[in-house]
């Protein structure tokens, strides 16, 4: 392992961010949720950002959830019922946004709109042949979304938001906390054959479960709004990290951790 | 120079826009049942959206990050979510408003009956927002909305008993409840701090193409075109104060609201302030129409904003039409526009602490600010508002129900 392998927590600097391309000013999508590859050497990694509703739809849940899935197959050419997907190794900056290579489509309900609303009001260019000539042809993303499916179909993949919220029980198993966050280390197997994969290094833990953790948790940092910060400290009680060493398995929706909760180290030690 | 001219119009932007028909009526009925007895609140606002505005704008300078993009970041997915449904909902009741508000100004200005205006108002607006570009648009009419300034000349001319109005600064009138009293300061505050000026007001540098550079530029319109605007609204309440509290008479539409410039100066300032009160309206109603858009777009990821084609952000054109032919339709209904702007202004303060939190938090956030955080001021500053308006959140809709609006 690298020692300067950059570390990113998938709630806090990941989940949520706005995508868009380098190559052109275009806004994308959201990072709705994250391709998590389970079965592949000792740790699992992240290998693709999903958006739109079919991603975004099962984290909302409930009615509103359901509903945005539906509105979204009223629009799509393909019945796949798989997210839009874009490959982690396009990813050339993680910051403010997530930035990534090329000119990736938009997504199926704007290209709807664009043909069949937008473009019929006097005064709008054509976007059709502009769009063709701007960004990548439907094989690519029929290849993305081809390939999303056969990972999930081989049972190797899991959704990032699915380990969010997990119950966390002890070796003992007793339930310890929730899993507020998951910790990312950049030192995974080469993508795409140009940058390595975010891996998976282990889990936030809070002993309670109240909601994000919106930063707190990061060591005492200059300049965070004291009072806010005292408030989500206090919800969430004490908050341990469970490195990936000290998980024993990640079976039926929980994590099950090898040693008992006092052994995890507090995370202000790290 | 040119750096000059470009902060002075930015200033000058600001200050036209500031007021809008939250402002305008909620002075105007505080001004006659309280007197001045309630300008600290407008002082109290003026200072939160000063607050509030600049950290958004700031956030939108360097980091490119318009304040939606901010809730869903910070308050994940589902509680966004509820967010973006509150605001998008008081977003349209305002944009209502507003249609109405620029309405009746015509209706003033012509005597034809305000309904039959309100199609044309929303058409134009949606050409506008359509097809003129966003500097442009929002130049012309926040300049226009300085016609306003004319209720700061009626004040001086109508010649009121100045030491009578600072007695009135301390002094609630003592036949009105207390309830009433907080019912309509929560009013004042939504007036003044009101949720679209801040996704537009960030949004805007995001279209505007803000950077770091451009800070200097962002604090002059905050710090000295809002401070400039809240006092036109404070100028707009002691007018209503001199000329309808002695008679005990409260003005319930826009005609009466104006009257103390006629009275003051006469027909051509009546003009005057009837052209300002159709600019901060109609502005206004650009300004929350495209706030619907940029919200909602800025939830989900859409390309959103004036600055690319409109068939390369369908989804944000898509939306703004349409939240412009519902707010249309709320209006023609022939409901009282005066009165959904009295309900907008108080959601409009319950809903606050929202868009407020995630702002403060992401202000302080190194990875996003640099060396911009927030500095001791500003947060304790920060943290003061967050309390006052959550309190202001959690009485504002029982004090509606127990005021009855406030009757």
């Amino acid at each position: 392992m690298t020692e300067h392998a950059r570390t990113l927590h998938a709630r806090l600097h990941l989940l949520d961010r706005q995508v868009a391309s380098t190559d052109e000013d275009r806004l994308i999508c959201k990072v709705d949720d994250l391709e998590v590859r389970t079965g592949d050497g000792p740790f699992p990694y992240v290998t693709a950002i999903l958006s739109g509703p079919l991603a975004l739809g099962p984290r909302i849940g409930g009615v509103a959830g359901w509903l945005m899935a539906e509105v979204d197959r009223l629009f799509r050419d393909d019945p796949s019922g798989e997210p839009y997907r874009i490959a982690m190794g396009r990813v050339t900056e993680i910051g403010s946004a997530v930035r990534v290579a090329g000119q990736p489509r938009d997504l199926a309900l704007e290209r709807w709109l664009a043909r069949n609303v937008v473009g019929r009001i006097p005064g709008a260019p054509r976007p059709e042949h502009e769009e063709d000539a701007a960004t990548e042809p439907e094989a690519l993303e029929a290849q993305e979304v081809a390939e999303g499916r056969a990972r999930r179909e081989d049972g190797e993949t899991l959704r990032m938001s699915t380990l969010l919220a997990r119950v966390v029980r002890d070796d003992s198993g007793n339930v310890v906390g929730n899993v507020v966050d998951v910790r990312l280390v950049q030192d995974g197997p080469l993508l795409d054959g140009v940058q390595l994969a975010f891996r998976l290094a282990g889990f936030v833990v809070a002993r309670r479960r109240a909601g994000q953790l919106f930063g707190y948790e990061r060591a005492h940092r200059d300049g965070h709004p004291a009072l806010v910060a005292a408030v989500v400290r206090r919800l969430h009680g004490e908050i341990r990290y469970a490195d990936w060493d000290e998980v024993a398995s990640l079976g039926d929706g929980e994590v099950r951790l090898r040693v008992p909760w006092e052994r995890l180290r507090m995370l202000d030690d790290l | 120079m040119k750096k000059l001219f470009a902060v002075t119009l930015g200033i000058l932007t600001a200050f036209g826009g500031f007021v809008d028909i939250g402002d305008l009526v909620a002075n105007a009925v505080v001004g006659s049942r309280f007197g001045l007895s309630l300008v600290w609140v407008v002082v109290v606002g003026i200072v939160g959206i000063c607050l509030f505005a600049e950290m958004s704008g700031r956030i939108a300078a360097v980091s490119q990050r318009p304040v939606f993009d901010l809730v869903r970041e910070r308050l994940g997915p589902r509680a966004g979510l509820v967010n973006l449904g509150a605001s998008f909902f008081i977003n349209a009741l305002t944009l209502a408003a507003e249609i109405g508000g620029a309405s009746l100004a015509l209706e003033l200005a012509t005597g034809v009956n305000y309904l039959l205006w309100v199609p044309l108002v929303a058409l134009v607006a949606w050409l506008v927002m359509w097809r003129v570009k966003f500097e442009t648009m929002e130049r012309i009419f926040g300049l226009m909305g300085l016609g306003l300034v004319v209720f700061l000349v009626a004040l001086w001319k109508l010649g009121p008993d100045w030491g009578e109005l600072a007695h009135q600064l301390t002094r609630p009138p003592q036949d009105e409840g207390l309830p009433t009293y907080f019912y309509y300061a929560i009013a004042l505050l939504g007036g003044a701090m009101t949720p679209y000026e801040v996704f537009f007001f960030s949004s805007g540098g995001v279209e505007e193409r803000w950077t770091s550079k451009d800070l200097v530029t962002e604090r002059a319109n905050v710090f000295v075109g809002f401070p400039l605007g809240g006092l036109l609204s404070i100028g707009i309440a002691a007018c209503a104060a001199t000329l309808f509290m002695p008679v005990e008479a409260v003005p319930d539409s826009l005609g009466q609201m104006v009257l103390p410039v006629a009275a003051g100066l006469g027909k051509v300032a009546l003009g005057v302030v009837i052209l300002g009160v159709f600019a901060a309206t109609f502005g206004a109603t650009l300004e929350t129409a495209l706030s619907s858009g940029y919200s909602l777009s800025q939830y989900f990821g859409w390309q959103w904003g004036k600055y690319v084609q409109p068939a390369r952000a369908a989804r944000f054109h898509v939306v703004v039409l349409a939240v412009t032919i519902v707010a249309t339709a709320l209006i023609l209904t022939t409901i009282d526009p005066i009165m959904v702007t009295e309900y907008s202004l108080v959601f409009s303060a319950a809903a606050l602490p929202l868009t407020y939190l995630p702002v403060l938090m992401i202000a302080n956030d190194p990875d996003y600010m640099g060396d911009k955080v927030n500095g001791r001021f500003s947060n304790a500053l920060g943290m003061v508002y967050m309390v006052l308006l959550l309190v202001v959140a959690v009485a504002a809709v029982p004090l509606m129900l127990a005021t009855k609006a406030g009757q």
